[in-house]
C-alpha cells in the first residue's frame, strides 16, 4: 500500500519536474492567454456622428466624462482616462452609435496609469471648440488636478 | 384584497383576523406583501410564527414613506416536502417620524437582533422591548443625532460629517 | 427564544459581558493574518475549550445604499457588483431583475440573454467555491491541496476572462439584457476547459473525502444541528450542510433554473465536512450546468438588449438569488424618477455569522480557524457600506491602530478589552 503510494508520489514529482512551473511570468502569460481585445479599452467618439446630447456623460457611473457645448455642432467632451473602468455604458446608451470601444490592443496596456488627477484626454471637439479652445480647457483641468494633488499631500503630512 | 388574503391563508393554513391587516397584496405567484399597522404587528407576527411555523427571517429594511417610517420584515414560509419558499414582505406602516417606535420581533427570530439594530443605526427607529438597542455598524464617535440614511441628509452632507469626524479623531490622538 | 439563543453581535464595550466560566479571552482582528477581512472576533475560552464566541462588525462601512440614492438606475448597474469582492455577478443579476420588474419588461428578456446571465452566475459560483475550499485546505495545514486547487481555479478564471474581459467582475448584465454576446468560437474554446476542470474537481473531492489528514480535521468539528440552524437562520451552504434543503434556484426559481437539469445538494451531518462537501458537489453541479448552458446557447436566439427608459415607474419589489455564500436579497423602491428612492442590500454573510459562532461552543481552540472559515467570510458583504474618500481612509487606519494598542494592553494586563 505505502509502496504504491510512494510510487505514485514519485511519478507525480517527476511529471511536474518535466512540465515546468505552473506559474508564468506576466508577459509569457499574456502571450499564451491574451485578454480579449475588444473589451479593456476606453471609449472613442466618431465626431461626425456625435450630436452633443450628453447621454454618455449622464450614464457614466464613474463620472469620468465631462462636456461643454454651445449647440449640437459646437462642443467638446473630455475624459479622465484612469477613472474609466471600461464598463461600456456610453457605448450601450449612445442614441447615434457614435461611441465605440477602441480595439487597438496596444492601448489596453498603456491604460495602466495611476495619475487619477491629471491624465485627461480630449476625445471629441467639434466646430468652434476645435483647436485652441479645447487645448486651453485641457490645460486648465490638468492644472486643477495638480492643485488637488498638492492639497491631498498637505492633508496627509 | 380579500382574494390575496384568502389565498395566503390557504397557503399558510391559518386564519388572519381582519383588523390585523391593512392590506394583503399578491406581488406575483407565491410572493406576498402583508401591510399591517404597528399596533397589531406583534400579534400578527405571533400568529405567523407560532401557527404558520415561519422561522426564517431574511432581513429587515426600513424606509421613509411620506411623513412616516415603514419597516419591512422579509420572512420566508418554507415548505420542506415540496422544497418551496413563499417570500412574504411584512410591512409595518405609520411609524411616527418624530418619535419612531415599533415592537421588536426578537421573541420570534434571533436574527431580528442585528437587523433591527441596523435600522436603529441608520434611521433611529427604536424597537420596543429589544434588550440591547445599541450601535452596530456606525463608528463609535459618530454623532448620535445624525441618522445617515434619512432623506434630510444628502450625500454631500454625510461626506462632510465623515471628514469632520476623521479630522477630530486624528486631532484627539 | 431570546433567552436560549442570544445573538452573537452583542458585545459590550466595557467587557462586562464575558461568560463566567471563561478564564482567557482571545481577540482576533480587525487586523489579523488569519483573516483578510476586518471583523473583530472575541473568543472566550476555558482551558482549551471555547466557552463562547462573539463578533463586532462595522469596520468597513461604505455607504453604498446612500450612494445609490444619489445615482441613476443606469449608473447603479455598475456600482452594484462592487457590493461584494467575489460574488459580483449575482448582485448584478438580482439588481437587473428587480429593475426590469419595476419597469415592467421582465417577460421580454430573451432566452439567449438569460442563458448568458446564468453562465456568468454559475462560473462565479465555481470560482468562488474553489477559492474557498483552497483556503480551507490551507487553514487545515494541507498547503499542497491549496496550491493544487488554486492552480485549477485558473481554468475557470480564464473562461470568465474570455467571455467578459475581467477575471472576477464580469459585469455582463444590463437592465434589459446583457452587454456582450457569447459567440460560438468562445463557447467552443470553453467546453474542453470545463471538461478538464470537472476531472480536477472530482480529484479534489476524492482528496477531501479520502485523505485522512484533512478528513480528521473536518469531521465532527463544529456540528450545527438542524434545530439550531432553524433558529439561527443561516443560509446557503451553511444551512444546506445542516439539512435545510433550501436553494433559491430550486425554491423560488429565477432566470431559467427550472428549465435546466440539476440536482439540489444537501447534507444532514451539520459539521464542517458537510458544508465542504456541499460546496464541492455544487461546484460539480455548476460545471455540468455550464456545459448545458453552452449547448443551449447554440440554438437559443433573441435580442440581447431591450430598450428601457431611464425613468422607472413607481413601485417596490423584492428579489432574491442564490449567491455562492447563500441567499442574496435586494429590496428596491422606485419613485418615478431616474434615481432609486431606497435600495436595500443584504448579502449572505451577515445572516451566517450567528450560526457559525454557535458552532464554536465547546470546541477546541485549534479548530477555530476552520470553523470560522466554514461560512466563507466576506466582509464587504457583511457591512457593505463603506467610507467615501481617500482622506477618510486615514481615519480608519488611526482607529485600527488604537484598536490594536488596546488589544495588546488588554492581553498584557489580562483584563477585559476596552
Amino acid at each position: 500500500m505505502s509502496k504504491k503510494k510512494l510510487l505514485v508520489m514519485g511519478g507525480e514529482a517527476i511529471k511536474n519536474q518535466v512540465k515546468g512551473p505552473v506559474t508564468l511570468h506576466i508577459s509569457e502569460r499574456l502571450e499564451k492567454h491574451p485578454p480579449p481585445e475588444d473589451i479593456r479599452t476606453i471609449p472613442r467618439i466618431i465626431e461626425e456622428k456625435c450630436i452633443m446630447c450628453g447621454t454618455c456623460v449622464k450614464v457614466c457611473p464613474t463620472h469620468c466624462l465631462w462636456m461643454e457645448k454651445d449647440d449640437k455642432d459646437n462642443g467638446m467632451i473630455w475624459l479622465l482616462r484612469p477613472q474609466c473602468m471600461w464598463c461600456g455604458h456610453c457605448q450601450t446608451y449612445c442614441p447615434k452609435d457614435a461611441i465605440h470601444i477602441d480595439r487597438e490592443p496596444s492601448l489596453s496596456v498603456s491604460l495602466f496609469s495611476f495619475n487619477v488627477r491629471q491624465d485627461y484626454e480630449m476625445i471629441c471637439a467639434k466646430g468652434s471648440f476645435k483647436g485652441e479652445k479645447a487645448e486651453k480647457k485641457l490645460a486648465e483641468v490638468i492644472e486643477e488636478g495638480a492643485k488637488t494633488i498638492k492639497e491631498i499631500e498637505e492633508f496627509r503630512s | 384584497m380579500s382574494d390575496a388574503l384568502s389565498e395566503l391563508e390557504n397557503i399558510l393554513n391559518i386564519t388572519i383576523p381582519k383588523d390585523f391587516v391593512e392590506e394583503v397584496v399578491k406581488v406575483e405567484e407565491g410572493h406576498f406583501d402583508i401591510i399591517s399597522p404597528f399596533e397589531k404587528a406583534y400579534a400578527l407576527m405571533k400568529i405567523l410564527h407560532d401557527d404558520a411555523g415561519i422561522y426564517h427571517l431574511t432581513t429587515i429594511s426600513a424606509y421613509e414613506k411620506d411623513d412616516s417610517f415603514n419597516v419591512c420584515y422579509h420572512i420566508q414560509h418554507r415548505i420542506e416536502e415540496e422544497v418551496k419558499e413563499i417570500p412574504i414582505n411584512f410591512i409595518i406602516t405609520k411609524i411616527d417620524k418624530d418619535n419612531p417606535k415599533t415592537p421588536s420581533m426578537i421573541d420570534f427570530f434571533v436574527a431580528a437582533d442585528y437587523y433591527e439594530r441596523e435600522c436603529y443605526d441608520f434611521y433611529g427607529i427604536y424597537f420596543n422591548d429589544h434588550p440591547f438597542m445599541e450601535r452596530l455598524i456606525l463608528p463609535e464617535k459618530w454623532p448620535d443625532d445624525v441618522r445617515p440614511m434619512k432623506k434630510e441628509y444628502s450625500w454631500e452632507q454625510i461626506r462632510e460629517i465623515t471628514l469632520n469626524l476623521a479630522k477630530q479623531i486624528s486631532e484627539d490622538d | 427564544m431570546a433567552e436560549d439563543f442570544r445573538s452573537r453581535f452583542r458585545v459590550l464595550t466595557d467587557g462586562s459581558d464575558a461568560p463566567l466560566g471563561a478564564d482567557h479571552h482571545i481577540f482576533v482582528g480587525p487586523q489579523h493574518p488569519w483573516a483578510e477581512e476586518p471583523a473583530h472576533f472575541i473568543i472566550h475560552v476555558k482551558g482549551e475549550r471555547v466557552v463562547e464566541a462573539n463578533i463586532r462588525i462595522g469596520f468597513n462601512l461604505r455607504g453604498m445604499e446612500k450612494a445609490m440614492e444619489a445615482r441613476t438606475w443606469r449608473q447603479n448597474t455598475m456600482l452594484i457588483p462592487r457590493a461584494c469582492g467575489i460574488c459580483s455577478a449575482v448582485h448584478q443579476n438580482v439588481y437587473v431583475r428587480l429593475v426590469e420588474r419595476l419597469a415592467g419588461i421582465e417577460d421580454q428578456i430573451s432566452e439567449r440573454a438569460r442563458l448568458i446571465r446564468m453562465f456568468s452566475c454559475e462560473a462565479e459560483r465555481v470560482h468562488s467555491h474553489m477559492l474557498w475550499y483552497g483556503i480551507l485546505a490551507h487553514d487545515t495545514g494541507f498547503d499542497t491541496l491549496f496550491h493544487v486547487t488554486w492552480r485549477d481555479r485558473e481554468i475557470i478564471m480564464d473562461i470568465v476572462e474570455d467571455i467578459s474581459g475581467n477575471r472576477v467582475n464580469p459585469a455582463l448584465m444590463l437592465i434589459g439584457g446583457v452587454k456582450r454576446d457569447l459567440p460560438k468560437e468562445r463557447a467552443d474554446k470553453a467546453r474542453p476547459m470545463i471538461n478538464d476542470l470537472i476531472k480536477q474537481v472530482e480529484y479534489h473531492k476524492k482528496v477531501f473525502t479520502e485523505e485522512a489528514s484533512i478528513v480528521n480535521r473536518l469531521e465532527n468539528v463544529g456540528v450545527l444541528t438542524k434545530e439550531d440552524a432553524k433558529k439561527l437562520t443561516p443560509n446557503g451552504p451553511t444551512a444546506r450542510g445542516s439539512g435545510l434543503p433550501y436553494d433559491i434556484r430550486k425554491t423560488f426559481p429565477y432566470e431559467l433554473y427550472d428549465d435546466i437539469d440539476w440536482n439540489l445538494v444537501y447534507y444532514t451531518e451539520g459539521d464542517v465536512l458537510a458544508t465542504t462537501l456541499v460546496r464541492l458537489d455544487e461546484t460539480l453541479e455548476s460545471l455540468r450546468m455550464l456545459n448545458q448552458i453552452l449547448d443551449r446557447l447554440e440554438t437559443a436566439s433573441g435580442e440581447l438588449l431591450q430598450r428601457v427608459k431611464p425613468r422607472i415607474s413607481e413601485g417596490k419589489y423584492m428579489t432574491r438569488a442564490e449567491a455562492p455564500r447563500g441567499e442574496d436579497i435586494h429590496y428596491g423602491i422606485a419613485n418615478g424618477t431616474d434615481k432609486p428612492e431606497r435600495y436595500k442590500i443584504r448579502a449572505p454573510s451577515l445572516g451566517n455569522i450567528d450560526a457559525t459562532l454557535k458552532r464554536m461552543d465547546g470546541e477546541y481552540i485549534a479548530d477555530m480557524p476552520v470553523i470560522l472559515r466554514s461560512y466563507d467570510p466576506c466582509f464587504s458583504c457583511t457591512n457593505r457600506v463603506m467610507i467615501i474618500n481617500q482622506s477618510t481612509g486615514e481615519k480608519k487606519i488611526m482607529g485600527q491602530d488604537e484598536f490594536a494598542l488596546k488589544a495588546i494592553k488588554a492581553k498584557k494586563y489580562n483584563r477585559p478589552f476596552f
